[in-house]
């Protein structure tokens, strides 16, 4: 199969300004973006909790933030994951400003600028969720089989006099069952069909319940881990750059080099844009996701500028602009496909791959494209200008 | 040709074979990550400066005695800073002996002397090495505890640049307050002479002193209330004279403390309870006063320590006061604790999106390239193989990310098969023969994904360097991935076509 007839004769250098001006302009927009409102920082990046917590019952964004209201938690942001399941994120974040406040006030009592006071909203927010009902069965000596662990559920069988062996049996399968989508179990009828022992069943029966919440995940991360993160998400940026750049210039010539540099800069800031734009959460995955793209764009751009370098060999009378077309022109098609198979993939992450790699693989569709975009109409144009500028006899 | 062709299909059986003997059955062979198994996810950092802090005060008294024996008058010796001593009022009549004494037993100690003060500063590389040894005994305390524990396959190792910093990874574990209390407590274990109390609080305590405490005595609270003790500071015995603790039963048969103190401790402890029978002598666990009992008889190295305990409770201090106490007290930076629910579902979640992924590009590759297609999803297919092989190999952790690492592999491990087949169809237009344009095609494209391949692993490499947890693991798949690609696509496809080409004399039509 072809995508076209004959080798295509797009003259993508002649669309070089046009190209120039419209990645100028998402990148002034990104700049405003970030002078206005600046990025969304996960707490990877800012320090704080964020809970994943799921729901037996249906409730919603509006219910939670009344019951975090209560205990002073009414700013935190919830986002809801997936559409079937009640299933939350629940981020409280201090502000890094805030936190060297407070770590200055408490300078010398080490307790104080200890996680202890992030795990206590993780704390607080759990109790918030009990129910009035829940709480009288804990308070009775009941146990939530929901938020019980392995080990718990186990040792509280045999208190109750289950023997040892039923209960790491039950407690096992127990916890297996749990290991569904929402991380929870309804109702004694699923219990029932573990077919646990009738002497474990009625001690189940008889003194536990099934809690209507549980956390599937809590991440604590103080403020100095943040601003050690950061830091090195742009070291490693910036070697993983300077490695590339020096592999280029030897494989290659310096001009490629330079080339190459700028449509990854260029990559990384047209990203960047469009993660202000989208307000998406940075993370570290989102990190990983921007060097993978930075990768993939670098990948396309040399598999041109390979078909440049020989070309340049080839037709040594043809202008610098033709050269150029011709080479872009003929590894359109690959350019293509390797988008559509890399993108094909992608997608199928972004569309089942779950909540938690959902932004992962959001940046990595956006990417891309932009990557496919750039490394036709960015990488080359740069060669251009380079050869403009400083190039005298001498071609590419 | 043929002999050729033997040895590169048995190197290829070899290393699928090989593979699929690595990482089969996966479910035992393949390390997941604590994100896809659940568990948690610690980073503490050693509180160096309270190590140095505790080493100093440790000097200072030590530094008391040797003056106070060899009857050097001084008005006040006191910590500076964390790493500083500074002696007050030694007359100067006798600065040549105190210079002897200093000189001799303070080594670590730059001394520098003035009118009628002293000041003794920590030497910067004993400092540093007292640093460095602080975090590593916290490394080692918090490894035994882990072991005693029982945690399966967990990680224990320093952390970034700064040097006072460790990870601590246990998959599975689902009872995250219980663990944290563990590896974080100090478990300094000491005994001290009660002198007065229990007291309501502490200013009832205070109280008793006109608001002033003396220098030799502190008060205590007792764990879990407020009550408090005045106890006199000097330590009877402390943990460092234990010989080991075991869980034991009191007299009712509930769950106790057991432990037994080496020789040393013995005879401390036989001294001192000798002379104190009917006074009270008080437990203490990281400066919270576990309980006071009246001594009753002699003891000298066996005991039992009482209190309203449960079993699980006893184990963990047993299990605390076993691995020793930790040089300083720690402080988590980063903790993250994925519920093994969670994890379950992202394995199902990221293994259909694999399969999806990779059913889309099988097909699309098929219905684009004909018979090359067969030949390119053939190599594919190898590459996954391998890429688990490899991944199984060097044990390897699969993450979530690193599962995205593969989904990505898959669509990019197509790229070189496509690159080549460009190439070919390419040659084909300009009218070679099918068999040289296939030589020429992987000839010339060779360089393009030798070149291309190796700049992605060049920045792969920079994200294992400086990333850490989930990103390492995404790196580590992206650059094995395109390692196994560069065999499958390169090597793997040009047997294939030979295979089945390499023996037709004329070949006018390939299905590409």
């Amino acid at each position: 199969m072809r995508i076209f007839k004959k080798e295509p004769d797009f003259n993508f250098m002649g669309k070089r300004f046009l190209a120039f001006t419209l990645s100028g302009l998402i990148i002034v927009a990104g700049a405003i973006a970030l002078t206005t409102k600046g990025f969304n920082l996960g707490i990877d990046f800012s320090g704080g909790t964020l809970i994943e917590v799921s729901f037996k019952n249906y409730t919603n964004e509006n219910n939670l933030r009344k019951v975090l209201k209560k205990i002073g938690f009414g700013k935190s942001e919830i986002q809801r994951v997936g559409r079937k399941e009640n299933k939350f994120f629940i981020k409280t974040i201090k502000s890094i400003e805030e936190e060297n406040k407070s770590q200055h006030k408490f300078e010398g009592v080490i307790e104080n600028q200890d996680l202890g006071e992030h795990e206590k909203v993780a704390e607080m927010i759990k109790s918030a969720f009990i129910s009035e009902k829940e709480r009288a069965s804990l308070k009775g000596g009941k146990i939530d089989i929901n938020n019980a662990s392995e080990n718990k559920i186990r040792n509280f069988l045999i208190t109750k006099g289950a023997s040892e062996e039923d209960a790491m049996e039950s407690s096992l399968k127990i916890n297996d069952l749990k290991k569904n989508e929402t991380g929870l179990i309804n109702s004694f009828k699923d219990l029932e069909k573990l077919k646990l022992r009738r002497r474990v069943m009625t001690i189940l029966k008889d003194n536990t319940f099934l809690g209507n919440f549980t956390f599937l995940s809590t991440e604590i991360v103080g403020p100095k881990v943040g601003s050690d993160l950061r830091s090195k998400a742009i070291l490693a940026t910036f070697w993983a750059l300077l490695g590339m750049l020096i592999y280029i210039a030897f494989r290659f010539k310096f001009v490629y080099a330079f080339a190459a540099v700028i449509t990854l800069f260029h990559d990384i800031l047209v990203i960047l844009s469009f993660i202000l734009f989208f307000n998406v959460e940075m993370s570290l995955t989102v990190v990983a996701a921007i060097l993978t793209l930075v990768g993939y764009s670098l990948n396309d751009t040399i598999v041109i500028f390979d078909r440049v370098r020989d070309n340049v060999k080839l037709m040594r009378r043809e202008k610098v602009e033709s050269i150029i077309n011709r080479s872009i022109n003929q590894t359109l098609t690959r350019t293509i496909v390797t988008s559509g198979t890399t993108l094909l993939t992608v997608l199928a992450l972004f569309f089942f791959g779950g909540e938690v790699i959902h932004t992962f693989s959001l940046i990595l569709i956006v990417g891309i494209l932009i990557g496919t975009y750039s490394s036709i109409f960015q990488s080359c144009a740069w060669l251009k200008v380079w050869e403009k500028h400083f190039i005298r006899r001498k071609k590419i | 040709m043929k002999k050729s062709m033997g040895w590169k299909v048995g190197l290829i059986l070899a290393v699928v074979v090989f593979s699929v003997w690595m990482f089969y059955p996966p479910k035992d062979k393949i390390n997941l990550g604590l994100d896809l198994k659940g568990g948690m996810h610690l980073i503490l950092e050693v509180q160096t400066d309270e190590a140095i802090r505790i080493q100093t005060d440790q000097s200072i008294e030590q530094l008391k005695s040797s003056l106070k024996e060899d009857g050097i008058k001084f008005e006040k010796v006191k910590r500076v800073g964390v790493n500083k001593i500074e002696i007050i009022g030694t007359s100067f009549d006798d600065e040549r002996t105190v210079k002897d004494i200093l000189e001799d037993d303070f080594r670590d100690w730059r001394i520098t002397y003035s009118s009628n003060r002293i000041i003794m500063a920590l030497r910067p590389n004993i400092e540093m090495k007292m640093r460095d040894q602080s975090v590593d005994q916290a490394l080692q305390t918090i490894r035994n505890r882990v072991d005693e524990f029982g945690v399966a396959e967990p990680v224990i190792q320093k952390e970034g640049l700064s040097g006072d910093r460790l990870l601590v990874q246990l998959p599975g574990v689902d009872d995250p307050a219980r663990v944290k209390s563990l590896i974080k407590s100090t478990a300094m274990l000491e005994w001290k002479h009660v002198v007065a109390g229990s007291f309501p609080s502490k200013e009832d305590a205070l109280k008793k002193y006109g608001g002033n405490l003396p220098d030799d005595l502190v008060i205590l609270k007792e764990k879990g209330s407020k009550s408090c003790y005045v106890l006199r500071a000097a330590s009877v015995v402390t943990g460092k004279d234990l010989k080991t603790a075991r869980s034991s039963v009191d007299e009712y048969g509930a769950p106790a403390i057991g432990f037994s103190l080496n020789s040393r401790g013995a005879r401390k402890f036989e001294k001192y309870t000798s002379k104190n029978i009917g006074q009270r002598c008080a437990i203490i666990l990281d400066n919270r006063v576990l309980l006071a009992p009246s001594i009753s008889a002699v003891i000298s190295s066996d005991g039992i320590i009482t209190g309203r305990y449960t079993s699980d409770e006893v184990n963990d201090m047993v299990l605390m006061l076993r691995s020793g106490a930790l040089p300083a007290p720690m402080k988590y930076l980063e903790e993250r604790t994925i519920g093994p629910s969670l994890g379950a579902d992202s394995i199902r979640k990221g293994l259909y999106a694999c399969i999806t992924g990779l059913i889309l590009v099988l097909i699309f590759m098929l219905v684009f390239y004909k018979g090359a297609g067969i030949n390119s999803n053939v190599a594919l297919i190898l590459n996954i193989i391998i890429l688990m092989g490899i991944l199984s190999y060097f044990k390897a952790t699969l993450t979530l990310p690193g599962i995205a690492g593969v989904i990505l592999t898959i669509g990019m491990a197509v790229d070189a098969n496509v690159l080549i087949f460009e190439r070919i169809k390419e040659d084909i237009r300009f009218g070679k023969s099918p068999k040289s344009a296939i030589e020429s095609g992987f000839k010339k494209a060779f360089l393009t994904i030798f070149d291309a391949n190796l700049t992605t692993i060049i920045a792969a490499i920079f994200l294992y360097q400086f990333g850490t947890g989930p990103i390492k693991g995404f790196s580590v798949t992206l650059i094995i991935g395109i390692v196994a690609s560069m065999f499958t696509a390169v090597f793997v496809s040009r047997v294939i076509f030979d295979l089945i080409y390499g023996k037709r004399k004329k070949l006018k039509k390939i299905s590409i």
